[in-house]
């Protein structure tokens, strides 16, 4: 072999070296800039942390976030995510798997629950969203219900709200005009 | 010699031919996903156990023989892999197949020099063989496993081997009539050490980037088998182009690094996917399809160079590259099937946050969270499609605007888990694939 033919031997390969580093640090550094070292599913929040209410108007956003509080609240009381119970509680069959996996009883649920509709409660009182006429007789009716429709108040919050006569019994029907 | 290039591209493809109906045989012989890797894994690390002393008996009993039965075993393996109704039979199946490709792979390598008249293009021919079969045995597989089944890929091998064999067989006759058989072997002299331990690595590193992209494609992104077959087929393309880049360059080792360069750089970049989208699977796939071109010839061809016999030394290349890909598997599937659960789980919390956050009427919003409950229910284990759930749409145009969007929002965390649950993986198969260079580094300089 000739000096120019290992020179041009030589150039040959360190240009192809050369320009496959080039070419996997544009590749690489591209896609690092347009977010995919951070393409993952947003991290969910600690149910325990306060979630602020966005000033609700009607009876629908208020028992929107009405239920997302009690369940912030019963998650923070079971030390598993919001995002976890509701799945839970959306059918018996997930309920069951729930309770089998962090070894929870009906009773130990139910607390819990009933702790989450508690701190609704407040932080809807808080927010304004609910007079505290009628905040103290809400507090006494969650923490006497059974567990079944406890969950019931979550799932439909709205039902809860716009009858609270139906649950309160009489008192309620003086208590509705109360709500914002 | 198209038989002999047929041959060595047809047992090297079956390395990496049923990737994409793993998930279909995963599904059919109810099995595990660590249990389906069982099928790819026995495959290699036969033919990575074998190789040698299957060379060793072609030296024996002469190269025309050992093809013909290999390629004969070869066919009655993959007839009994097609009629396997239980893993446990297509397992054993798969590791008798690879010894009949043990032997006609190595065999091939004796019978290509009288053929082409040098050893050198012999190497080359049987070096390129090997890499297109590598390169297109995943689109081909997942062709035949749409269209068809995934046992028609083994099928179909009867016929393809039994006509490889049939001018191989007229080499096999004339060597018992002349009673040409080398019955003495030549002393061996010691394999090449640094080039066989970087064609490890490096194929531990492409048999990640195959298996993982196919099942990123399959299992969570939802395509089907001929989708991903499209999909991946760029890779064997641009395997095309490395290989006329190979071309230009004659220097061996920057060929061997660039090739680790590259297939690292395209690894790196499926690790780093910004979206789900099949697009930007393209560039990384250009990087490792035109990498495998340029690393594996010029690996082989290193490993190769001035060593005799060949078929004992093509027998150590093929033992490496076999157990690069055993490696490779074993390492990465236990880190992505719980990387995959573990996604799975934080897509579908995310998801139900975006549903909890949503302003949607708190009743809808009740009746989307128990459909997709039991949506994912019914698809346990696996990245869900959630369209389903939401159907049929609301009537009212707002809240369908708001439900349509909310379903796009839900889509988008599922395939961001599916998506993310790959990268440690990819990251890994990366690292493998750089750290190679150091012992092509220690590799002699070859020219072509």
């Amino acid at each position: 072999m000739s000096p120019h033919e290992g020179d041009v031997r030589r150039s040959r390969g360190f240009l192809l070296v050369a320009g496959s580093i080039v070419a996997s640090l544009i590749l690489v550094g591209a896609y690092l800039a347009a977010g995919g070292s951070s393409y993952e599913p947003e991290k969910v929040q600690d149910p325990c942390k306060p979630r602020p209410w966005s000033n609700p108007q009607s009876l629908s956003e208020i028992a929107n976030q009405f239920s997302v509080s009690a369940l912030d609240g019963a998650a923070c009381q079971l030390g598993v995510s919001r995002e976890e119970l509701a799945q839970a509680l959306a059918t018996p069959e997930a309920r069951e798997r729930f309770k089998q996996k962090y070894g929870i009883d009906d009773e130990k649920l139910a607390k819990a629950v009933r702790a989450g509709l508690l701190r609704a409660v407040d932080d809807a009182e808080e927010a304004g969203a609910l007079s505290p006429l009628l905040a103290v007789p809400l507090r006494e009716t969650v923490q006497r219900i059974p567990l079944e429709q406890a969950i019931e108040l979550i799932n439909d919050a709205e039902s809860f709200l716009g009858n609270v006569d139906g649950f309160l019994g009489p008192a309620g029907d003086l208590l509705e005009e109360f709500l914002p | 010699m198209a038989a002999l290039a047929l041959a060595v591209g047809l047992v090297l493809a079956d390395s990496s031919i049923i990737v994409l109906a793993l998930p279909d045989i995963y599904r059919e012989l109810d099995t595990s996903v660590s249990g389906v890797t069982w099928v790819l894994v026995s495959f290699n690390l036969v033919m990575a156990l074998a190789a040698v002393p299957a060379a060793l008996i072609a030296r024996r009993v002469g190269p025309g023989r050992a093809a013909a039965v290999g390629l004969a075993v070869f066919a009655g393996a993959g007839l009994a892999c097609g009629l396997a109704d239980e893993l446990s039979t297509l397992i054993v199946a798969r590791c008798i197949q690879a010894l009949g490709g043990a032997a006609a792979v190595t065999a091939a390598l004796e019978l290509l020099p009288a053929t082409l008249g040098s050893e050198r293009r012999a190497t080359t021919v049987w070096a390129a063989a090997g890499a297109t079969g590598a390169a297109l045995g995943p689109a081909v597989g997942g062709i035949l496993t749409e269209l068809v089944s995934w046992q028609s890929i083994f099928l179909l091998q009867v016929p393809v081997a039994l006509a490889a064999a049939v001018p191989i067989l007229a080499v096999a006759k004339h060597e018992a009539a002349t009673g040409i058989v080398s019955t003495e072997l030549r002393r061996t002299g010691r394999p090449h050490l640094w080039a066989n331990l970087a064609l490890a690595m490096v194929s531990a590193a492409i048999a990640a980037a195959l298996f993982l992209l196919v099942l990123l494609l399959i299992e969570g992104w939802r395509l089907s088998p001929i989708e991903a077959a499209l999909v991946v087929s760029v890779m064997p393309l641009a395997a095309l182009l490395g290989g006329r880049l190979a071309d230009q360059v004659p220097d061996a080792r920057s060929r061997a690094a660039a090739g680790a360069i590259l297939v690292s750089g395209g690894l790196a970049g499926l690790a780093f996917l910004p979206k789900a989208t099949i697009l930007l699977t393209l560039p990384p796939q250009i990087l490792v399809g035109i990498g495998l071109a340029l690393v594996l010839s010029a690996l082989t061809e290193t490993a190769l160079s001035g060593r005799a016999p060949q078929a004992i030394h093509g027998g150590w290349t093929i033992s490496a590259r076999h157990a690069g890909v055993v490696i490779g598997l074993l390492a990465l599937t236990p880190i992505f099937t719980a990387e995959i659960e573990e996604q799975r789980r934080d897509g579908i919390n995310a998801g139900t946050a975006v549903i909890l956050d949503s302003p949607i009427n708190p009743l809808l919003k009740i009746d989307l969270a128990e459909r997709v409950s039991e949506r994912l229910e019914d698809e346990q284990g696996k990245v869900p499609t959630i369209g389903p759930a939401f159907e049929p749409l609301p009537e009212d145009p707002g809240e369908r605007t708001e439900v349509e969007q909310l379903q796009g929002e839900l889509q988008d965390q599922l395939d961001r888990g599916a998506t993310h649950a790959f990268s440690t993986s990819f990251i890994l198969a990366a690292l493998l694939g750089l750290i190679a260079l150091f012992p092509i580094a220690l590799s002699k300089e070859v020219e072509l």
